[in-house]
């Protein structure tokens, strides 16, 4: 087995006065693989990725990316990140082309003007590059950070809940747009959501999925995400809705039959 | 004392320096950030009348030059420690700064021997009737070194600006952007306060960016909008105070503000034009 674009070995990692949001994580992405992390809200997804970018340092454990450590990666722009809250002033005066051409020239500005038309057309916004990006609409300017991510040519793309606010076509609309970036540029893909329609169906599913609740509860291909494993990773939000239902980790033998299930009070099936 | 030309010569360079600025200011909502800094300089004042320099000298410029620049590092490390909001470090240290400077100017005074202690009317509202020659000729100097290095490092910069948390993500080391574009925010201020006084130095570095943003979403015409207003604004407020004996600081602000009251206007009547590019089906939803 060749190496491994990203590798999180035994990664834990807590907040300063909290406790580990992030527990003893063990992950191997491929090259050119696309990976789909699912998990609750508060399960460390976007925490995981942050320690990825080198943007926190774990507590224990180790993280490589295409064999360098994490801040060497980011520094090297060998890693595109697309963040779930974007950080842009909106009001900024520049165009499209401007905002792309500012992070294509961070590494370097070789091949620059070829980099960002590249990724201009392939997310679609080629013909929106003299338009001032606060004009755009929320679709828009979620394609133009990934053309952002793009334009630096990295080896791993990472979006963060990429498609939260964006309607059923646009949806369709991104993953065409990963299943481009994934084939055509070669580019190692990590796809952070909590729905895991995004993540599991469409288009273009993720080769693998990766359940994250605090720790890997599961890491496959999609088809063997069960509604059981479900149940367990977000057993959570589930018990937080139906108050009086404890919902336990899976175990086959419990319960037969394809439904997610929990016990109530009794300790019944439910 | 110097000529009307010389003394328009000394505040085209601080309009220049502002102006520049100015775009950075207003984009990464600096304004409050500034206000802090030019009070910081009350406390450099206050330090520089305690060690009894003379105003005007490089030795007075030099003290308040540091507490300027140690004001601005240190509301970047409080606000970036996440322990303080930034609103609150910069009250801090604006109140801090102006607290210090008040007490060792008055310790100063009631010693045997005080000297000349410059007036707070002027440190306020500027003095530009005794700028000196040297110090027309420094202020030419500092904006060309303040503009080099904004040219030097515009991508980066402008970057941080856009987008902090995407260029930290990309690479970039924005601590050390943060912290060189306050140390030339504080070196435009401690430059703009013989001209335009302490308090008003801010008005430079926020007026003509907002002024440009009103009328303009490209870059390139945002800078040079910006860069023309604070030449205009300081030109002609210099030249109303100097015609009409006026306090130079707040004339410069009255002539900034009527342009930017003109400029909202201008966008009132005129409104933005639609997005005008092609469309084709792919890019025409989402």
């Amino acid at each position: 087995m060749g190496e491994s674009a990203v590798e999180f070995d035994g990664v834990t990692y807590a907040y300063p006065g909290g406790e580990a949001v992030v527990r003893d994580v063990t992950l191997r992405v491929e090259r050119g693989e696309v990976l789909g992390i699912l998990g609750p809200n508060g399960g460390g997804k976007s925490t995981l990725l942050k320690l990825m970018l080198g943007l926190l340092a774990p507590d224990a454990g180790t993280i490589r990316v295409m064999g360098e450590s994490a801040v060497e990666a980011r520094r090297g722009g060998m890693v595109g990140y697309v963040p779930q809250l974007s950080g842009v002033n909106r009001r900024f005066p520049v165009s499209v082309r401007q905002a792309v051409v500012l992070s294509a020239g961070v590494h370097g500005r070789e091949r620059e003007g070829e980099r960002v038309d590249r990724a201009l057309e392939l997310v679609g916004m080629a013909a929106y590059g003299r338009a001032p990006i606060g004009r755009l609409s929320g679709g828009q300017f979620q394609r133009v950070q990934i053309a952002r991510a793009l334009a630096v040519e990295p080896s791993v793309l990472v979006l963060d809940e990429p498609t939260v606010g964006i309607d059923v076509a646009g949806q369709q609309r991104f993953a065409a747009l990963i299943e481009r970036a994934n084939r055509e540029l070669g580019v190692t893909v990590l796809l952070v959501s909590h729905d895991v329609r995004a993540i599991a169906s469409g288009a273009r599913r993720c080769d693998r999925v990766a359940c994250l609740s605090r720790t890997v509860h599961f890491h496959d291909a999609p088809d063997g995400l069960t509604p059981q494993v479900l149940a367990d990773v977000f057993r959570h939000d589930i018990e937080g809705v139906f108050g009086g239902v404890h919902v336990e980790a899976h175990r086959a033998e419990d319960c037969p039959g394809d439904h997610a299930h929990g016990h109530d009070d009794e300790g019944g099936c439910c | 004392m110097l000529s009307m030309l010389e003394i328009l010569s000394a505040g085209a360079a601080v309009a220049l320096m502002g102006g520049v600025l100015s775009v950075f200011v207003v984009t990464k909502r600096l304004a409050f950030v500034g206000q802090g800094v030019s009070h910081a300089a009350f406390g450099g004042f206050g330090l520089a009348v305690f060690m009894g320099l003379s105003a005007g000298t490089l030795g007075f410029y030099g003290v308040v030059l540091a507490s300027c620049v140690v004001a601005a590092w240190g509301i970047a490390g409080i606000g970036a420690s996440k322990k303080v909001d930034d609103d609150s470090a910069i009250g801090i240290v604006l109140v801090a700064a102006m607290s210090v400077g008040a007490l060792l100017v008055y310790v100063r005074s009631r010693q045997p021997n005080p000297g000349i202690i410059p007036s707070w009317e002027e440190f306020l509202f500027g003095s530009v009737l005794f700028v000196s020659g040297a110090e027309a000729i420094g202020a030419w100097v500092v904006c060309a070194a303040v503009c080099g290095v904004v040219w030097w490092v515009r991508r980066k910069a402008l970057l941080w600006a856009m987008d902090e948390e995407g260029a930290r993500a990309l690479g970039v080391r924005t601590g050390l952007v943060r912290a060189l574009m306050l140390t030339l925010l504080a070196v435009a201020i401690v430059v703009s306060m013989r001209l335009v006084g302490v308090v008003l130095a801010t008005a430079l570095l926020i007026l003509p960016g907002a002024i440009a943003l009103r009328v303009s979403e490209r870059l390139r015409v945002v800078v040079v909008v910006s860069i023309v207003s604070a030449l205009v604004g300081t030109v002609g407020g210099l030249w109303m105070s100097l015609e009409r004996d006026l306090l130079p600081g707040p004339s410069v602000v009255v002539v900034l503000v009527g342009m930017l009251l003109v400029a909202a206007g201008l966008r009132g009547v005129w409104p933005e034009r639609s997005l005008d590019v092609s469309v084709d089906e792919g890019v025409q939803s989402g």
